[in-house]
């Protein structure tokens, strides 16, 4: 019983590490149909930032955290105005956009190769390793910091989309972005506005990503597991997405807890094929209406 | 090209000087070869300044004695710029003009590998120095006649550590770790296992995880349920470090084992204290009294450090000497002969190559222990 407890303790801890990335490919997908492949890449530069401004700059954690999602924020307005923008000005077809973001994606993984090196690197401690221990339960104190940090980014940002007159025009948005515009709503600012968000919530999962594991420029890689969470919740949900990430992390987690580590990948996706069979709209998705 | 004519060049000079002293009947030329350019360059050149220091040592002190006659020892070393291709035309240079009786090198598996049919048609046996993938003497469980090497292989490794943990440690109850997409870390983990079950030990977890994995928790708290004594880690220092970091994190407080593959900066300052008190098998250790004799001559010599190339290629000389005064001539068939079972005593540790598997059976490896964040020498511990 302590083992089941202790595996669903580190499959919450894993799920949330997917859903602070999978949130991020809902919310601009609910927007642009598309899935932003570059996000990968911002997620990426932001363990960078934070880690330079750590042990470069010298900033203690809240700052270098600041710097870190700041710079991000910045970094995927970039992306936008750059790769997605003029595609979007000539009405260009969904699959152009998804070849310019795997193309914006490999050009920042390679940039970052060929400036800061191809070598992995670590944080610096910032956190004390000993383990909060509960009996035969252990967590760490990291897990649990960027578990309530993920919590909140996360209630934070459906409140914003729900309570707020920028969240109404962005789940506007969603529903039909022509007709929105057609209202009078600047929807060029509300896609700024969401690539903006979804590069914030880049930065808060690079630097605990970072800070948990360590840096290097294939992070990115590790997106697809989240992306992969995000369709399973429902594409463009960010209920979905966060669901999707927790059950696919515990799903994960006992995989290789009980049955075998190397079947682990295998099962987990094999459940999740089979859920999209039946629902092809994954666990939250409805196809059209509602999607923010 | 320009180079390799220039030592073209030279080798002929050297053999008109040899010719024109009549002396060509007491020397003993021997082949040297491995990079000399390129990436691989410092292990190379350390190798081959190794391997001229001690023959001129072996020439000043006046030779050696073989079938009862004195004879000086020469050299001939040419670069293969680490390249396969380039490794398989400078043994047939070695072999066909050159007429050596035995080669020394190269360190790097990938070239040692493609020589074979080479030595075998000219009868010449080579001496590979850190090449420790197990197909380099053997292929298809057939051992191939004129491949021999001094350093211990890769999954030798495993049997080291597991019979340390069990006799040293006083384990009896061990957790593997390993990474399933690797070679190295699989080798390593099934010769752990077969040996620490031998000795009466028992495995109470073998858990793997995917080269690229960041986290092993799932598998970590499987090893937790499972209460070793020890937990066995052969793979690289980067998940080594997030592993170590991870299980200390779960409470799991066991003492930690690896292989070659730990010793990094990297490790230490990843892993901190998570990996302090941790255990891990090595070729040699530079602080051991065996070594340092060797190391202060090559420094007095070339004025810089010598590499871990360089105490292999030290006693791949010592086997190659002890071959011709056992075999009695200068003849590479009758060395390839000699060194089958033959025994020595390197400085890496007591050499005694397999008639078998041409391995050095049984050849000490260095036990480091991770101590207040440094390297330190345990002892020195052969897998019985």
């Amino acid at each position: 019983m302590a083992q089941f407890l202790q595996q669903l303790i580190n499959g919450l801890s894993i799920g949330s590490v997917y859903a602070l990335m999978a949130v991020g490919y809902s919310l601009v997908y609910s927007i642009m149909n598309f899935s932003n492949f570059a996000h990968g890449g911002v997620i990426m530069l932001g363990a960078y930032f934070g880690f330079f401004a750590l042990t470069i700059l010298k900033f203690p954690f809240v700052p270098s955290f600041l710097v870190a999602t700041l710079g991000t924020t910045a970094l995927a307005i970039l992306v936008e105005r750059i790769a997605y923008k003029p595609l979007r000005e000539r009405k260009a077809p969904f699959l152009y956009f998804i070849i310019s973001a795997m193309g914006a994606s490999i050009l920042l993984e390679n940039i970052v190769i060929a400036t800061i090196g191809p070598t992995f690197r670590t944080y610096p401690q910032i956190f004390d390793r000993s383990p909060i221990t509960w009996g035969p339960l252990a967590i760490g104190r990291l897990d649990l910091l960027m578990f309530f940090i993920s919590a909140f980014c996360l209630i934070a940002l459906i409140l914003f989309i729900e309570k707020t007159r920028i969240g109404k025009a962005i789940q506007a948005a969603a529903y039909n972005i022509k007709a929105c515009a057609l209202m009078g709503v600047n929807t060029d600012r509300i896609i700024l506005i969401v690539f903006g968000l979804g590069g914030f919530l880049a930065g808060v999962a690079g630097v605990f990503f970072g800070m948990k594991y360590t840096v290097y420029p294939q992070i990115g890689n590790i997106t697809t597991k989240s992306f992969i969470a995000a369709v399973f919740g429902g594409l463009g949900s960010l209920p979905g997405a966060v669901l999707g990430s927790v059950i696919l992390g515990t799903l994960e987690t006992l995989v290789a807890g009980y049955l075998s580590s190397q079947y682990r990948d295998l099962i987990a996706f094999v459940i999740l094929i089979g859920v999209l069979i039946f629902r092809p709209s994954g666990i939250m998705g409805r196809s059209m209406e509602d999607k923010a | 090209m320009k180079r390799a004519i220039v030592s073209l060049i030279l080798v002929l000079a050297l053999a008109l000087v040899g010719c024109a002293g009549g002396a060509k009947n007491d020397t003993i030329k021997v082949g040297w070869f491995g990079a000399l350019t390129g990436d691989q360059a410092v292990w190379g050149e350390n190798e081959f300044n190794t391997v001229k220091m001690l023959f001129e040592e072996y020439n000043t002190a006046g030779g050696i004695e073989v079938g009862g006659k004195k004879y000086k020892l020469e050299v001939i070393g040419y670069d293969n710029k680490g390249d396969a291709q380039e490794a398989v035309n400078v043994v047939k240079r070695l072999t066909g003009q050159d007429k050596v009786v035995a080669i020394l090198g190269p360190n790097a598996s990938g070239n040692a590998i493609p020589i074979a049919p080479v030595l075998e048609q000219a009868k010449v046996p080579g001496i590979a120095t850190v090449a420790t993938n197990p197909k380099v003497t053997v292929l298809d469980g057939k051992v191939k006649p004129y491949n021999f090497r001094v350093c211990f292989i890769d999954p030798y490794q495993g049997a080291v550590a597991a019979g340390y943990a069990f006799d040293k440690l006083g384990a009896k109850k061990a957790a593997i770790l390993y990474d399933v997409s690797d070679d190295y870390s699989q080798g390593l983990r099934e010769f752990f296992k077969t040996n620490f079950i031998a000795k009466g030990g028992e495995i109470v977890a073998d858990e793997s995880f995917n080269g690229g994995d960041v986290d092993f928790r799932p598998q970590l708290s499987k090893i937790k349920a499972a209460n070793p004594d020890i937990i066995f880690m052969p793979y690289f220092f980067k998940e080594v470090a997030l592993s170590a970091n991870q299980a200390r994190e779960l409470g799991l407080t066991q003492v930690m084992m690896g292989g070659d593959g730990w010793p990094s900066d990297q490790l230490i300052s990843m892993g901190g204290a998570a990996v302090e008190g941790s255990y891990f098998v090595n070729h040699l250790d530079y602080a051991d009294p065996a070594v340092q004799d060797y190391k202060a001559r090559y420094k007095a010599k070339f004025g810089k450090e010598t590499e871990l190339n360089g105490y292999l290629v030290h006693d791949a000389v010592l086997v190659l000497v002890a071959a011709l005064q056992k075999a009695g001539k200068a003849n590479g068939e009758a060395i390839a002969k000699a060194l089958e079972g033959i025994e020595v005593q390197g400085i890496t540790g007591t050499i005694k190559i397999s008639p078998e598997t041409h391995n050095p059976e049984g050849k000490d490896a260095a036990i480091i222990k991770i101590v207040g964040g440094q390297y330190v020498f345990q002892e020195k511990y052969a897998a019985q």
